[in-house]
């Protein structure tokens, strides 16, 4: 497997107390991976380390398969970031700004600016200093500048950021498209699992440091399915009754009295008279879907999530 | 390497770093007016201009200024990156930092130039435009005066910058430039030899060289002394810089 980053054992100490302890993270390449955590988790601590803003306490990664450390500068020439909050010299124009990152990733044509800036909508006020920015402005910017040297990695922390709802929503495609059509991995940090379930196809969950469980898209699918829910006097006879009449297989015994199943989703009624007909006493049926929410609750042991 | 500057200049544009160049040279002006239009001495004949005296004078101006000016353009072009939270930007840049710190002193070197060099091309063209003729052996003075200025300035930069990356804000830096341009006033009008041992003073050894009339004339005693602990003080902050610069953690934004 093809791997754009891999952690091993990654940690970052202030003085005596661990803000990110031994991570372990795998990002394929291709992968929109959702980095998810609540406030203070350590999101942005790893993120930076990634970036070589700030050193390992201890343990090491590979991006692009090769050892970060001693290989700083060409693994950065590959990577588009936003860390924490997206900054420019106020003083500059976005086109000003941009022309800096040009410079400075050593990249050769002036027409990608506008293309970029044609991207996440802001051609028109490319002439504006970026003071004159709000932060949802600021923010798309940060993703044109982000975009500009057409990494094959984008690291971005919290990129939604100050963005209103339909923003978000374009982002949210933009980034899609971009991994279609150019095969560019994100990385992208959130506290918003509602959001990170629209676009991520790997999520990562990080509580108080460490990394709890990298889930992928099926699993995830699994976690999220839809089913019905329903209480009976007896799970066994029903569970019996409901494979031998609707040839229901995918179900499952989720306490006494309750059984789920994830087939029949749209025949309610059949289900309730099939069970009837064998006089099993049924007392509701409710169509229900487990959510990434409870179970970020299950994993993180009841600290809710925003 | 030529886009790194080439970057760290544009940066500067629409800001109000050249208003500390103007600082330095409004003063350099009205000297320059004032020593330039004629005078009549006390016998009733016109006192002929001493181009010299001019020189020496405005070498004071800007080396009286020049603790307070250079360190707060040092401290600007150091602490924006983290006041106006670049720095993380800044730094995922695949440059290595020791090129950012280098290039961030060039461009000071090159604003410490301009205010000198400007101050000198005013007091040969305010002259010219008096009284048309230059005296040229005491232009070529002037002149080696001024780039004197800029090298000797240039020793304590590294003390700025070290203060401005270590507390990511120019406040200190000012501070404690004014208190320096303070004492360069009160020494520099005191014309003592010695003072140019403190090495934000050394740029004060050219200065005093053009001086006439002193009770201490001839060649500065102290210049070996005090080039030594001018080059020190660069060698040992630089190094702190290079070392900060390059180890530190980078967290602005939070
Ligand atoms: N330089 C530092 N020194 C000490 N503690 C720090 C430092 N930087 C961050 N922390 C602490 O590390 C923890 C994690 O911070 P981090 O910024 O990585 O969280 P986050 O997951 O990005 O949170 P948010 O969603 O609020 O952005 C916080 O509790 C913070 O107080
Ligand atoms: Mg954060």
């Amino acid at each position: 497997m093809n791997y754009v980053l891999q952690t091993h054992q990654l940690t970052k100490q202030y003085g005596s107390h661990a803000i990110v302890s031994d991570l372990n993270m795998n990002v394929k390449a291709g992968d929109i991976y959702g980095f998810l955590g609540q406030n203070g988790a350590g999101k942005t601590t790893t993120l930076r380390m990634l970036i070589g803003l700030i050193r390992p306490t201890s343990g090491e990664f590979e991006l692009f398969q090769e050892s970060f450390h001693g290989n700083r500068i060409k693994a950065l020439e590959r990577i588009g970031a936003i860390i924490e909050y997206p900054g420019f010299y106020l003083n500059l124009s976005a086109v000003e700004n941009l022309e800096i990152h040009r410079r400075l990733m050593g990249i050769g044509n002036q027409e990608s600016i506008d293309e970029v800036l044609t991207t996440v909508g802001l051609f028109d006020v490319k002439k504006q200093k970026v003071k004159h920015y709000s932060l949802g402005m600021k923010q798309r910017l940060g993703i044109a500048r982000a975009l500009l040297h057409r990494p094959e990695l984008l690291i971005l922390d919290e990129p939604t950021n100050g963005l209103d709802p339909g923003a978000i929503r374009e982002v949210r495609e933009l980034f899609l498209k971009l991994a279609k059509q150019r095969g560019i991995t994100f990385i992208i940090s959130s506290h918003l699992l509602s959001e990170m379930e629209q676009v991520a196809n790997r999520i990562g969950i990080i509580h108080k440091g460490r990394l709890l469980e990298e889930i992928d898209d099926k699993t995830l699918q699994q976690k999220t399915r839809r089913f019905l829910e329903m209480k009976v006097d007896d799970d066994q006879r029903a569970a019996y009754v409901l494979e031998q009449k609707l040839k229901v297989t995918d179900y499952q015994v989720a306490g006494t009295g309750i059984l789920r199943i994830y087939e029949c989703l749209d025949q309610t009624d059949l289900v309730n008279k099939t069970l009837t007909d064998q006089n099993i006493g049924v007392k509701e049926i409710v169509l229900s879907r487990e959510n990434l929410e409870d179970y970020f609750l299950k994993l993180t042991g009841g600290d809710k999530l925003a | 390497m030529l886009n790194v500057v080439y970057a760290e200049i544009i940066k500067l544009k629409h800001t109000k770093i050249y208003w500390l160049i103007l600082v330095a040279l409004i003063p350099v002006c009205l000297w320059s007016l004032m020593a330039v239009s004629p005078k009549v001495g006390p016998d009733g004949t016109i006192v002929p201009l001493d181009l010299q005296e001019l020189f020496y004078r405005q070498g004071m101006i800007v080396t009286i200024l020049g603790p307070l000016l250079f360190s707060l353009m040092t401290g600007y072009v150091v602490a924006r990156e983290y006041q106006e939270r670049t720095i993380n930007q800044l730094f995922s840049y695949p440059v290595s930092r020791v090129s950012f710190l280098f290039v961030k002193l060039l461009v000071v070197w090159i604003l410490i130039s301009i205010t000198s060099i400007l101050s000198f091309l005013i007091v040969v063209s305010s002259t010219l435009f008096v009284i048309h003729q230059l005296d040229l052996t005491t232009v070529l003075l002037g002149l080696k005066m001024n780039l004197l200025i800029c090298v000797l300035s240039f020793g304590t930069i590294p003390v700025a910058a070290a203060i401005s990356m270590v507390w990511k804000s120019v406040i200190p830096t000012a501070v404690l430039g004014g208190g320096v341009s303070l004492i360069a006033a009160i020494c520099e009008l005191g014309h003592s030899m010695d003072v140019i041992l403190f090495p934000w003073l050394t740029p004060y050894w050219p200065v005093r060289d053009l001086a006439q009339g002193l009770a201490e004339m001839g060649p500065n005693p102290y210049v070996i002394p005090a080039l030594v602990i001018l080059i020190v003080t660069f060698v040992v902050s630089l190094g702190f810089c290079i070392f900060y610069y390059t180890r530190a953690d980078v967290h602005s934004g939070t």
